[in-house]
């Protein structure tokens, strides 16, 4: 029996062990909103790829019998009426969701303390966070809890929270996977993607999940050029500057193992990348902007009580039911967007994305993929004591790129510095998905994912 | 007046499609409030818009009705603003690259000479809900909330109120023969909002203001004569036109301030992320170009020109295309032109007006109107009963030889059958024949009339007064 098909016990043989090993692990680090593994059981086909497979989601994905929260006050209480198509692929695919993952609220954060509404640790030391901003799914894969999560990638939600938590994180290509039910943060830049404990497994969710659907215009057909062996990789250029020690280390080891592995690498550089971090906060705040004005108080969710006119309940709702950081984004977005101002920013930004976009194509004229850092540092500290917020985003660079790009990128775990995960992300050109998987796995069979103590699978035995 | 006007006009109109422009609801908001909406339409968080291409399409025709140029790369784009029947707060709308832009229009003034209005831009959106308020509560429907809107822009070439009423007709009839509208009014389905200025003569546009929510051509030319004057006065004055919205109120026949342009919003327009540019392809450009029917103007000239209808005539015809469909379907029948055009605006029309119905939902088929033609034309009734016959086929849906089989209205022309009827008329008055044969040829109309009256209207008159006139000659 194949490591993933002893996961359906979970929903069967062994549900009862299973319930009490993630509630074991829930108490440690708080990765699910909700866990119900009967909510929806009923929706999955029970047969295909991954039949009975439990699988988390992040809260800001629609699946109809449980609530969608985003992690925001505002959405509290919401019970999603209907289920995102990635979603139900993976339901008609056998796999069944077995609740909600925690996130910072709206997608917006890199370490998971800003969800208003729980509390989230990462499982190899709950004094630090699991990343952000799906670090329930992260860190519930890397605690054994589930054998995937669905995430959200806007700038790096999925791959930065894997690194953290020492679990593979892809962030599809643009356009592959639905949107449809992904609560919108910044609609151009975000897919949903998946964090999974081995290669093969995060390959197979993608594949389930993938397709053109009449409810996305914006999905496309998938047409990878069908050279899927990786003969040279180029290596992004980082140095003490921009890596902390631990990571640089780390950093070094991947790119001597690519060699140790028969991979012909070649440095580069990104002339581009010092401006992708304005131009992606620019581009995603300014959607932000119109994407979170629907909610208002009026037709679902929190709404103000005592107010006296529609436009008193609009802004009391709105007043209390974001946080901070949600504000704070809503207000730079509306910022940028105003008349007179949008060629300095919005445009501008627009430029630096064909220019990101630019370099990566040249970088892949002569490479088959390119590997770079996830993030500067390992999995912080809960509060600002390691990072401060705007340190934390300024830290984006490495993921957003990849988002104004729209291009592929797969994190995947490297080593353990200091008892903490590091991971290395691949980039591959547009639908080049493939690519990443085969490194991936590659690098996994001589050097596979290190679990967190704790970590069990004797509850399916 | 010393100065010159200038009036330009946003039309939007409500298009006829079978589901709602971004998602599959019914496009069909005159139900049970709430009761046609979904996730997308609603708002609902990870919903996203679909293009509907139905909306495409007819945007596409009124664009190109409208002699425009047609984007290759059509954008939709968002326009922010927090209104609480608005579900997402901002409008899918289009800005920089709509569907249509630098267009024409060929607007027929009341002296019958021609002005091109240059139209700025066509471009399509979605409508928001309805709210409805009373002292304690407002209330919001949503069945409206994204059923596909288009907006029509002009360029402020229009002089006059009058002016902007004749556009505003001769508009809500192309766009209703382009079947992509009811264009009703009253009912919002075509919705006005036109704005003005004045300045002195060749000194270029004013400052302007803008008139919301016109809901009839004639308040459209009202509110803009109020305007005109009221522009003038102020600048007689020496005062200066504030840039505003204003409102009409039609119980004071005035205008009022609604916002000043430092109220405006900032819309803060920016492409809609999750909906594609579109393309208009080949073949969707083909089959737009193929439904380019004959628009209203080009069908009266000819109906005038080829088929020598009066222009009173050919205004009534095509005023409305199911009128003028209607009348072409009779000539294909094989009907005489003349012929169609006198019942059409005659008898027809008046049974029509008098029940309530339109031509295309009558009872009246060409193949019967013909059918009754020919009945009249060969003398098997009289025009006289031809009109009783057409007002049963209203009553009783039937075709007008069986209803004349039926009820014996056929002609008696047979000789031996009129000759004894009109022996028995002669006979019957005596004094009158002896008039007529003393010059008196107006008592021959007596005669008839009482034949006629002894037949029920059944005789062929031009026989029967042949007849008549022979028999008293002959016994002279
Ligand atoms: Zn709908």
């Amino acid at each position: 029996m194949s490591d993933i098909k002893r996961w359906a016990k979970a929903l069967t043989e062994s549900a009862d062990s299973y319930k009490k090993y993630v509630g074991s692990w829930e108490e440690k680090i708080g990765s699910f909103l909700q866990f119900d593994p009967e909510a929806a059981q009923a929706d999955s086909s029970g047969q295909g790829l991954l039949a009975v497979i439990p699988f988390g989601v992040k809260d800001n994905i629609a699946v109809k019998g449980f609530n969608m929260t985003c992690g925001s006050k505002i959405l509290e209480n919401f019970d999603c009426p209907y289920t995102a198509t990635a979603v139900e692929n993976l339901q008609k695919a056998g796999a069944v969701p077995v609740g909600k993952m925690n996130m910072d609220e709206f997608g917006m954060g890199s370490s998971t303390d800003n969800s208003a509404l729980a509390e989230t640790h990462n499982p190899w030391d709950t004094s630090r966070v699991a990343g952000g901003s799906s670090g329930g799914s992260a860190a519930a894969v890397a605690a054994g809890q589930v054998p995937f999560a669905l995430g959200s990638d806007t700038g790096g939600s999925v791959r930065q929270p894997a690194s953290f938590c020492g679990v593979y994180g892809l962030k599809p290509t643009y356009g592959t996977v639905s949107r449809y039910g992904l609560t919108a943060y910044a609609s151009s830049l975000e897919t949903i993607g998946v964090c999974a404990e081995t290669a093969g497994l995060t390959r197979d969710v993608f594949k389930a999940m993938r397709g053109k659907d009449i409810m996305d215009n914006t999905t496309v057909e998938y047409k990878p050029s069908g050279k899927d062996d990786v003969e040279t990789v180029a290596v992004l250029k980082a140095g003490e500057g921009d890596l902390n020690v631990d990571v640089l280390r780390s950093y070094k080891t991947s790119i001597a193992r690519l060699k140790d592995l028969g991979y012909k690498t070649v440095e580069v550089e990104l002339p581009t990348l010092k401006y992708v971090v304005p131009a992606y906060y620019v581009i995603a705040t300014a959607e932000a902007s119109a994407n979170l004005a629907r909610f208002n108080g009026i037709r679902y969710g929190l709404a103000a009580q005592g107010a006296e006119t529609p436009s008193a309940l609009m802004e009391e709702t709105r007043h209390s039911g974001f946080g901070d950081e949600v504000k704070l984004r809503i207000l730079l977005g509306t910022y940028v967007l105003r008349s007179g101002f949008q060629d300095q920013f919005y445009h501008r930004a627009q430029k630096i994305r064909t220019a990101i976009l630019n370099d990566f194509n040249r970088i892949f004229e002569s490479a088959d993929a390119l590997m770079m850092p996830v993030f500067p540092t390992a999995a912080f500290r809960h509060g600002s004591s390691d990072l401060t917020q705007l340190q934390q985003k300024a830290a984006d660079l490495y993921t957003c790129s990849a988002n104004l790009a729209g291009l592929p990128a797969l994190a995947v775990p490297s080593t353990i510095e200091e008892g903490l995960p590091v991971g290395v992300q691949f980039m591959a050109p547009a639908f080049e998905e493939e690519r990443l998987f085969r490194i991936a796995e590659k690098l996994e069979a001589v050097f596979p994912a290190q679990k967190p103590e704790g970590y069990s699978q004797e509850w399916k035995a | 007046m010393k100065y010159q006007s200038f009036v330009g006009l946003e039309i939007h109109i409500q298009l006829i499609t079978e589901t709602k422009v971004f998602c599959s609801c019914p496009n069909n908001f005159g139900d049970e409030p709430n009761t046609n909406v979904c996730p997308v339409c609603m708002g609902y968080p990870g919903a996203l818009p679909s293009l509907n291409e139905e909306a495409v399409f007819k945007a596409l025709k009124v664009s190109r009705a409208l002699n425009c140029h047609i984007n290759e790369k059509a954008v939709f784009e968002r326009k922010n603003y927090f209104y609480p029947d608005m579900p997402k707060n901002y409008q899918i709308s289009q800005f920089e690259f709509p569907f249509g832009i630098n267009g024409y229009f060929d607007l027929e003034l009341d002296d019958g000479s021609v002005k091109r209005i240059r139209i700025h831009d066509v471009h399509l959106e979605e409508d928001a809900g309805k709210m409805i308020h009373d002292a304690y509560q407002s209330r919001l429907d949503y069945n409206r909330a994204g059923t596909p809107l288009l907006e029509i822009v002009t360029e402020p070439d229009l002089l006059d109120g009058r002016e902007a009423e004749l556009f505003v007709q001769q508009f809500r009839q192309l766009v209703r023969y382009l079947e992509v509208t009811d264009g009703n009014m009253e009912e919002g389905s075509l919705r006005c909002d036109a704005n003005t200025s004045i300045n002195l003569p060749g000194k270029g546009l004013g400052t302007k203001t803008e008139v919301k929510n016109l809901n009839s051509s004639r308040f459209v030319n009202k509110a803009l004569t109020y305007e005109i004057k009221r522009h003038a006065k102020v600048l007689d004055k020496g005062d200066t036109i504030v840039q505003e919205t204003r409102l009409w109120d039609e119980g004071s026949s005035t205008t009022r301030s609604m916002r000043s342009k430092e109220d405006s919003h900032d819309y803060r327009y920016f492409p809609e992320p999750d909906l594609p540019p579109f393309r208009p392809d080949a073949a969707l450009m083909a089959r737009v170009e193929e439904a380019m029917i004959e628009l209203p103007n080009d069908r009266k000239k000819r109906y005038e020109a080829e088929l020598k209808l009066t222009s009173d005539q050919a205004v009534f015809i095509t005023a409305e295309k199911n009128t003028a469909d209607w009348f072409e379907a009779v000539l294909a029948a094989g009907a005489d032109a003349s012929q169609t055009a006198a019942w059409l605006s005659g008898d027809i029309q008046k049974i029509l007006n008098k029940e309530g119905k339109s031509i295309e939902q009558s009872p009246f088929t060409p193949e019967r109107i013909k059918e009754l033609f020919d009945l009249i034309n060969s003398n098997r009734i009289s025009n006289n009963i031809g009109k009783d016959v057409l007002q049963a086929i209203f009553d009783e849906d039937r075709d007008p030889s069986a209803i004349v089989k039926e009820k014996g209205l056929e002609q008696v022309s047979d000789t031996g059958a009129v000759e004894k009827v009109v022996e028995e008329v002669l006979a019957a008055h005596r004094a009158v024949v002896d008039a007529i044969r003393a010059g008196e040829d107006k008592q021959i109309g007596f005669l008839m009339g009482q034949l006629m009256k002894a037949t029920g209207g059944k005789v062929n008159p031009q026989l029967a007064r042949e007849m008549i006139v022979n028999k008293i000659k002959r016994s002279e």
